[in-house]
């Protein structure tokens, strides 16, 4: 099986990073088509493709856009390309690979929207592909594709760079628009919701590297052609990033609906060593974990979702049967308990206290109790905490006990075993 | 006594441009100081507050939350060495081990010579090239024991 | 009903609660307790401890109440098995890495956290690792300690620093389980309202420094009375024991303080047990002081200044009374030399001011509700702090702006649409020129100053601008600061706005002693009685004060002391007020004082004053003492004793001493006194026991005359050759005989400092650091230089720090005060 190249069929072009070169594969060739296009009309048709947000949520793109509140303006856009969740580096590939190609969209979205101002909020580590975005928005600006009246169409928009510094938070939106208001990443109280109070306290939309860039393929090619990829209500293509003990790591853009067992035998190669595959988290490290027998599920928004995880920002961490799965939920849970903001009660507390107790489980002090103990806990956080890194956090812990009970059990027993 | 270099004073108000507000400058200006002096020190934290209007008790508020701003001088590189899962999947952790070894220090230490600074980090997005290590600003991937030797080897 | 009621279900019952109302305050009036950490009705949503889930009909997931807004129809339950799930497990982790140490906390029997624990909470732990253990009780100022392992992060604090101080100066440092409450580099947190975090803190992290292991909260006796220390009134509870005061806790009254109180009524109050108290009354002629019981002194006293006036006429006697007097001990003064010693000599202050406004009187409530707040020559930061945080409010949360008139910079500049600066001295010149701006734009024709302020006509405009085009303002001036000459002018500035068709306008003569308005309201003035009677209304002074009241004009408090010089007067009686250091004129006022016949001083702690006093009246003061107040908002509170004194009230010591003279009444407690005002006091009418008991009451506007609008003279000389004019800035928190070196507050003292433009610092060689002395005619202070732009060129600013600086001792009364400056 092969993948579906609609964002990065020249992708490993040399020098796509290059205005010349991105113009040569018929980049910014969807604005001629936009400027004759009414901004309402665009809004139509990004809904019509069925594009989904890319960054975690999997909110109608188009959908997004209409929300806007009316006749308030300045309003923004913000790219999210803080890409933190454990597991994804999609986005780094197109913001390193293809910028033109997200300014493009950007510029095709700011259109649709009525908005003058963008920005791309880079986590902070991201210091390259932002110094690479900076030489791509000079050179845009220096072909009018952005600054004043771009290309004779009357219409005026800008996109600057900004980094942050260090915080997974700042990938959920509200905590991305506090941080590049110059503020603690703690997200914000909803409602009101970005559309409406967002950066500045103005409209503002707030969508994902991935989902940006595959705007201009809807524009030059129709939104029909677009929906004709993908499931029912999964719509197009998807970069998944594949990692983990696969024998060949890496992104792969597929169409909606490739199973998992495709994914990971036939793109990725298989497993290391041809071990057996033990289980697998789809959508980043905040998506529940599935068993091996659940490998055949098509990799989109409902049948994930139907499997008992989540479709996340696709990123598919693959695990052989080398493995005790409470070591790899352990590094996760350290790893929201690193994360929590601390603004709430929940997570701030729930996720240290998950991560004591798998910590003492996985260094021979646990007792049976306690797995039971994890569960509440999960069941006390889920829906509880202020913002959905609470619900995160339980994933790994709530999935895995769900799934493999039995390793929590086999180190309880082995640690039974020692003491005795 | 903090004070902005002269190249620096004047990336300042193309920082501000960029913004409708001051505020927004803070993450930047911050930045700023910790590439000019490897660290952001409280005396930084006052001149950013004073330029942008701001208490310095806020700074240090936002400054502390993020975990890339260092509060105490570092090495001259770096190290983040990732972790996370698709690293430790792939053997992250003895390779971070391995490195500690090496420069005979542990996580989270700064080598004698201020040469080099350890730090375990989470996920820095380049998990299908785990595992991996970000060295100031340069991503390392694919790493094996020997590629880690390789590259701490030709850095002075 | 009306449009922005909703009405909503909660548990059954049914709730109408005006639009915007959070679900918990919905909740609250129709007695259902939603349990809150996080949640402050005055610090807004912020959903961060997550203690109020409650479950809502149509959401999917459960919500936080304090964040939810009620909607028409809105069904929701707290008490359902979910909801209480989920208060269980959030109490649990709040409680995780809480240490055990109730039997030893402050907060003990008052802490929201131990009394949810009770009610929703469960009986067991099953936390089984070690408490985090955090740092115990470390000092996050002199007066404060805050426990960092009680925490429990609800930002309340920090929050409190941001929105309602706009200081940021206490803030929550690092992330997730590291979150700390802190500050800049672990410096102290040091505002003039510091201590309501105290107030806030609903765990026993924060803690009263002073307070700590001195009393467990269900011990104290609370009495909820009134701060004293300024003009804005703020109600406290004062806690006491064994009728040793305990603590101060702010009492919420959004009609004045909107619930909070300053650093200086929740600290300053050591002066109650100060070594310094006058607790008995003494005499002291030829130098030789002797111990008198006070039935004595007063009759020595009533029987001394009725000889003298009997001999030399009643011109020969004056009272100087104090703005920091109650209504009550005010009104009494003035019906004792009014009533008893015919004589209008009396006045309580030194600065040009009169009762009444030719305008509306505005309350703080009004603050909010402008679009407009025009300070003039007021610093509220310094001199009034809960004022302060009222404006902050306004202008940071209301959308109302700001606009500054000053000689000085101030700490709200930073909040204002426009700040103005004039020259030290030219006050009269700047209000005169707003005025004849919106004079020419109403087409009214008025008298100019053709002097020039300092302010640019640019500017100006712009303010006059400004002014013109705002629906309602608030005028703030503080008088005490105007220059003599200039209050006319800004009564016909205040007339001038009020003519502006469009607008709505009042002010808040913004003096900032704690009985400014009430000392007016009194008639502690030569020449106004009570309720702003003019000597001129002489018929409604005979019908209110009867037959025999003296209609001749009065001394003022400076005139008098001028006449003391000149041997005309002789007697003088001076009630909580130190000339010898706060009257302008230096070592004149104590040679002048020397010169009297028979000087009687009716005062808490011994003063400079005090010492050449031929008896000495004991007074109680605040914390004992009793009566009412009016605050610059016009708003009449009442006072109420906290503590048990043995020596008589005040009220009591001067009705005996006007029974003594001849004007008996039968008063049974100062509330008569209170009923008397209400009877006889134009204004007052409302003002009773009952009307002010829970929230006081405003008292009824007082038509002020407006002032003399052909005199519009030019404003004094712009230059004196190597002189600088002087401003004195007023300093809530100074170093005197309330704030003493014993108070816990001295790291808000600060050393003396002149303040000098960059321009005159070059021009007369100085620099920042430089040790000086600032000299006038009357005496000398020594002071570090500070440049910079607090002031316009030619003008030098200096706070009045303490009592030993000796400020008073550069001015001049009514002019300006010329000062050199030279390095020491
Ligand atoms: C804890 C958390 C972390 C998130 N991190 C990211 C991220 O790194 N990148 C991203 O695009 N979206 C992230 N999201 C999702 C965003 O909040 C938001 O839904 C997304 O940027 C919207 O863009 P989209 O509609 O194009 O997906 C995160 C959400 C949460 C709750
Ligand atoms: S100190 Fe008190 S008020 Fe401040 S965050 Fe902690 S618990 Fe809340
Ligand atoms: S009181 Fe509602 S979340 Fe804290």
């Amino acid at each position: 099986m092969a993948e579906l190249k609609l964002l990065t069929k020249d992708i490993d072009k040399k020098d796509l990073h290059k205005l010349s070169v991105y113009e040569t594969t018929g980049g910014y060739g969807s604005l001629k088509k936009l400027f004759e296009k009414k901004p309402e009309e665009v809004v139509e048709m990004v809904k019509a493709s069925g594009l989904r947000g890319r960054g975690g949520a999997g909110f109608p793109a188009g959908l997004k856009w209409s929300f806007l509140a009316k006749d308030v303006f300045p309003r923004y856009l913000c790219c999210n390309a803080d890409e933190s969740e454990p597991g994804t580096c999609k986005d780094r590939l197109l913001l390193e690979k293809t910028p033109h190609l997200l300014i493009e969209g950007m510029i095709i979205c700011a259109y649709a929207c009525l908005i003058e101002t963008g920005y791309i909020y880079f986590r902070g580590e991201f210091q390259h592909a932002s110094d690479l975005m900076d030489e791509a928005l000079e050179e845009a600006r220096a072909k009018n594709y952005l600054g004043k009246n771009i290309m004779g169409s009357g219409f005026d928009f800008d996109i600057h760079t900004h980094l942050g510094a260090g915080a997974y938070i700042c990938g959920e939106e509200s905590a991305l628009l506090n941080s590049l208001e110059g503020r603690r990443g703690e997200p914000r109280l909803k409602p009101p919701f970005p559309a409406v109070e967002g950066l500045y306290s103005k409209p503002t939309v707030i969508n994902n590297v991935e989902t940006l860039c595959a705007v201009p393929y809807i524009i030059n090619e129709g939104p029909e052609k677009y929906a004709s990829f993908g499931t029912e209500k999964s719509k197009g293509s998807k970069l998944v990033s594949v990692s983990g003990h696969v024998k060949k790591p890496g992104n792969y853009e597929i169409e909606m609906g490739t199973t998992v067992r495709e994914l990971i035998y036939d793109l990725a190669g298989g497993i290391r060593d041809d071990n057996k595959l033990k289980a697998y988290i789809p959508g980043g490290s905040s998506t529940p974990m599935l068993p091996a027998d659940l490998v055949d599920t098509p990799f989109d928004y409902e049948s994930l979702a139907a499997a008992g995880s989540m479709l996340g920002s696709g990123a598919l961490i693959v695990i052989d049967d080398q493995v005790n799965i409470v070591e790899s939920t352990l590094r996760l849970a350290s790893f929201y308990k690193h994360e929590s903001c601390g603004k709430c009660t929940p997570c701030r507390e729930g996720t240290r206290w998950m991560w004591q107790l798998l910590d003492g489980i996985h260094q021979g002090e646990g007792t049976d109790q306690q797995v039971d103990k994890l569960v509440d806990i999960c069941d006390n956080i889920s829906f509880k905490s202020f913002c959905p890194l609470g619900d995160a956090a339980v994933g790994p812990v709530a999935s895995s006990i769900k799934h493999f009970r039995e390793d929590y059990e086999a180190l309880l027993k082995k640690n039974a075993e020692g003491a005795a | 006594m903090f004070e902005f270099s002269s190249a620096n004073q004047k990336r300042i108000p193309e920082i501000l441009a960029k913004y409708p507000n001051t505020q927004s400058a803070l993450l930047p200006l911050l930045t700023l100081a910790q590439r000019q002096e490897g660290y952001v020190a409280p005396q930084a934290m006052v001149e950013i507050g004073r330029i942008l209007k701001l208490s310095p008790g806020y700074v240090q508020s936002v400054a502390s939350f993020y975990t890339m701003y260092h509060m105490h001088p570092t090495g001259k590189y770096i190290i983040l060495f990732c972790i996370n899962i698709s690293c430790q999947l792939n053997g992250a952790d003895e390779l971070l081990e391995h490195t500690a070894k090496k420069l005979n220090i542990k996580v989270g230490e700064t080598t004698e010579d201020k040469k080099f600074t350890l730090h375990r980090e989470e996920c820095l997005a380049a998990c299908s090239n785990a595992p991996m290590m970000r060295i100031n600003d340069t991503y390392h991937e694919d790493l094996t024991k020997e590629k880690i030797d390789k590259i701490l080897d030709s850095l002075d | 009903m009306a449009n922005d009621e909703v009405t909503l279900t909660i548990d059954g019952q049914t709730v109408t609660a005006p639009k915007g109302t959070m679900v918990v305050d919905a909740a609250k009036k129709v007695g259902i307790e939603i349990p809150v950490f996080c949640y402050h009705e005055k610090l807004g949503p912020f959903g961060c401890c997550r203690m109020c889930l409650v479950e809502v009909e149509k959401m999917p997931k459960m919500a936080t109440a304090c964040t939810l807004a009620v909607a028409p129809d809105m069904v929701v339950k707290t008490n359902t098995p979910k909801v209480e799930k989920a208060q269980k497990g959030v109490l649990e982790f709040t409680l995780l890495n809480h240490p055990l140490d109730c039997p030893v906390c402050d907060k003990g029997g008052e802490c929201p956290l131990q009394e949810n624990t009770f009610q929703f909470g469960s009986d067991d732990t099953r936390m089984e690792f070690n408490r985090a253990g955090q740092d115990k009780a470390t000092p996050l100022s002199p007066v404060i300690t805050i426990d960092r392992e009680r925490c429990i992060a609800c930002q309340r604090c920090t929050r409190y620093s941001d929105i309602i101080e706009q200081e940021q100066a206490l803030v929550m440092l690092n992330r997730g389980f590291n979150n700390e409450v802190g500050t800049f580099d672990n410096q102290d947190y040091d505002t003039k309202y510091s201590g309501n975090v105290i107030d806030i803190c609903p765990v026993g992290a924060l803690t009263n420094t002073k307070f700590r292991f001195k009393a467990r909260s269900w011990d104290l006796k609370n009495v909820d009375t009134l701060c004293a220390h300024c003009a804005c009134n703020c109600n406290m509870t004062l806690g006491s024991r064994l009728n040793k005061l305990m603590r101060i806790q702010a009492n919420t009254n959004d009609h004045v303080d909107d619930g909070w109180i300053c650093d200086k009524a929740r600290f300053g109050y050591e002066f109650i047990e100060s070594k310094n108290r006058i607790l008995s009354a003494r005499s002291q002629f030829d130098g030789e002081p002797r111990d008198l019981a006070t039935k004595d002194a007063l009759a020595l006293t009533a029987q001394t200044l009725k000889k003298i006036a009997d001999e030399h006429g009643a011109g020969s006697i004056g009272f100087i009374g104090s703005p920091y007097a109650t209504n009550e001990e005010a009104y009494l003064y003035q019906l004792m030399f009014r009533q008893g010693l015919k004589t209008n000599n009396i006045d309580h202050k030194v600065y040009e001011d009169l009762p009444g406004l030719p305008i509306n009187h505005y309350d703080f409530e009004a603050v909010e509700s402008s679009n407009l707040v025009l300070l003039i020559g007021s610093d509220p930061s310094e001199e009034l702090p809960i004022l302060d945080l009222r404006i902050r409010k306004a202008i940071t949360r209301k959308g109302v702006k700001l606009a500054l008139l000053n000689d000085q910079s101030t700490a709200l500049d930073r909040f204002a649409e426009t700040a103005l600066r004039y020259d030290v001295g030219f006050d009269g010149a700047a209000i005169g020129a707003l005025a004849s701006g919106l004079a020419g734009e109403l087409g009214i024709d008025i008298a100019k100053d053709g002097s020039k302020s300092g302010i640019s006509d640019k500017e100006m405009k712009a303010l006059v601008e400004l002014t013109r085009t705002s629906m309602k303002i608030c005028v703030v001036y503080n008088p005490s600061t105007l220059s003599a000459g200039s209050l006319a002018k800004l009564r016909q500035l205040l007339q001038l706005i009020g003519k502006i068709p469009t607008v709505e306008c009042g002010a808040i003569p913004a003096a900032p002693a704690t009985n400014a308005l009430g000392a007016m309201d009194m008639g502690l003035l030569p020449g106004y009685y009570p309720g702003g009677l003019a000597l001129t209304e002489s018929d409604e002074i005979k019908k209110r004060f009867g037959n025999d009241s003296p209609l001749q004009a009065g001394l003022s408090a400076m005139e008098m002391i001028e006449k003391a010089e000149s041997g005309e007067l002789k007697a003088l009686l001076v009630h909580r007020s130190n000339p010898v250091v706060d009257f302008p004129g230096g070592e004149r006022i104590e040679s002048a004082l020397k010169k009297l016949e028979f000087l009687v001083v009716h005062d808490m702690l011994e003063t400079e004053t005090t010492q050449l006093a031929n008896v000495v009246l004991p007074s109680v003061g605040p914390g004992y003492d009793e009566g009412t107040t009016t605050n610059i908002g016009a708003r009449v509170q009442y006072r109420k004793r906290g503590l048990m004194s043995e020596g008589l009230a005040d009220w009591q010591i001067i009705s005996q001493m006007a029974a003594e003279l001849g004007v008996e009444r039968n008063y049974q407690s100062s509330f008569s006194v209170t009923a008397e005002i209400a009877e006889s006091v134009r204004g007052y009418e409302d003002i009773s026991k009952k009307t002010i008991k829970k929230e006081g009451q405003n008292r009824q506007a007082i038509a002020g005359v407006v002032g003399d609008l052909g005199n519009s003279g030019e404003s004094g000389p712009k230059s004196k050759k190597g002189a600088l004019r002087l401003r004195v800035a007023h300093y809530l928190f100074a170093n005197d005989k309330i704030l003493d070196a014993n108070t816990s507050l001295a790291h808000h003292f600060r050393s003396s400092t002149v303040h000098v433009h960059e321009k005159d610092a070059k021009k007369m060689a100085l620099a920042e650091g430089d040790a000086v002395t600032v000299s006038s005619g009357h005496g000398k202070v020594s002071a570090t230089v500070a440049v910079g732009d607090r002031c316009n060129p030619g003008s030098a600013v200096i706070e009045r720090i303490s009592d030993e600086q000796g400020v008073s001792g550069l001015q001049e009364s009514g002019g300006i005060s010329w000062v050199e400056i030279t390095k020491e």
